[in-house]
């Protein structure tokens, strides 16, 4: 197995943090699998597998996942500020233009335009996670009661995931035995 | 200084109920963050969800920038930190358990129900956020179109945020 050192791990995960648009987790299997070649593609998969089931931001559980890997919790800490340092910086200097500039009309409009894509960017994730369910249909109940939860009764988030997970436990293992 | 500390707590609670992300919490943080603690007005919510959205970055910037909008660079680097480090830790002790797991049943399980948990989660984010932050039905109209384009070809993103920006700027959203 490759080995990283804190500072590669800092140095790849800037990368990673630096060029994504619309979400960094494609970046993040670009720059580690396909250029670094530091993990397999099964590799790969097997840890987002898990940063997508535990709670919090994918893309920090993903740098902490493989951060320690590497170099234990040293790497984790590495790995996550190289992601978001370069980030919060764009980010904050993006924000003091904001303060200055937010008032122009042509600013508004362009606003307004980037949030109606970045809603439909945050659907059509949605909707091509949906596909692979198709396999299994029945656990279309699950997403049914979440977003009756979620939408229609408006209950908080620990309420819907606490509502919606013994269904979802329940067709999971049946799913798991069918396939 | 107390708005920091309930920045820094309330924040830290969401990170461990942040089922699909942060992309599926949008929701409960506008609610938090615009109607119960009043940090920011639904207006500069949506802009900052923008603004995260067109920069490069993890996309849960919009809580950086919350934080910015809190207390300055103190508060962005406070509210980065506490949507961070609850999961950091949890996944961190969690990551060899789920790896090492010898029955793959219940491995496989565990990830199916998370997946479907998550698939939720982030639909109804969607149609949340659409309906706080989408004031025409230009606005709609765009949505609906970058789903299909998403859904259906291979595009970049970048080119619809782009084209976002472009008709926003001339006025039609």
């Amino acid at each position: 197995m490759k080995t990283l050192t804190p500072t590669e791990l800092f140095i790849s995960f800037s990368k990673i943090g630096m060029s994504g648009f619309g979400g960094v987790l494609p970046w993040a299997r670009r720059t580690l699998v396909e250029q670094d070649k530091v993990l397999s593609s099964e590799e790969f998969s097997a840890i987002l597998g898990i940063c997508q089931i535990v709670p919090g931001p994918n893309i920090v559980n993903l740098a902490v996942c493989i951060g320690s890997r590497f170099a234990g919790a040293r790497g984790a800490l590495a790995a996550v500020l190289g992601l978001t340092l370069g980030p919060i910086c764009i980010v904050m200097l993006l924000a003091i233009l904001y303060t200055h500039y937010s008032d122009l009309e042509s600013v508004q409009g362009i606003l307004r335009g980037i949030s109606a894509v970045g809603v439909g960017l945050i659907a059509s994730t949605g909707i091509k996670m949906l596909r692979d369910e198709l396999r299994f249909p029945l656990m279309l109940l699950v997403v049914l009661v979440t977003v009756i939860a979620a939408s229609y009764y408006q209950l908080g988030l620990g309420w819907v995931v606490l509502i919606a997970s013994p269904l979802a436990w329940v067709l999971a293992q049946k799913k798991a035995r069918k396939l | 200084m107390s708005v920091l500390l309930s920045l820094f707590l309330k924040l830290s609670a969401f990170s461990l109920i942040a089922f699909g992300g942060v992309n599926a919490l949008l929701p409960s943080l506008l609610k938090l963050s615009v109607y119960q603690e009043q940090w920011i007005d639904l207006q500069t919510f949506a802009d900052y969800f923008a603004i995260a959205q067109a920069a490069p970055g993890p996309n849960f910037m919009t809580v950086t920038l919350i934080g910015w909008h809190v207390y300055g660079v103190l508060g962005a680097l406070i509210a980065t930190f506490a949507i961070a480090w609850p999961s950091s830790i949890l996944v961190y002790h969690l990551q060899r358990l789920i790896l090492g797991m010898k029955d793959v049943q219940k491995k496989k399980s565990i990830q199916y129900a998370a997946a479907a948990l998550a698939i939720g989660l982030v639909l109804s984010s969607a149609w949340q956020i659409a309906l706080q932050i989408n004031h025409s039905y230009a606005a709609y109209v765009l949505t609906i179109v970058t789903i299909g384009v998403t859904v259906l070809t291979r595009w970049h993103p970048l080119y619809l945020i782009a084209l976002g920006a472009a008709l926003g700027m001339i006025g039609v959203i």
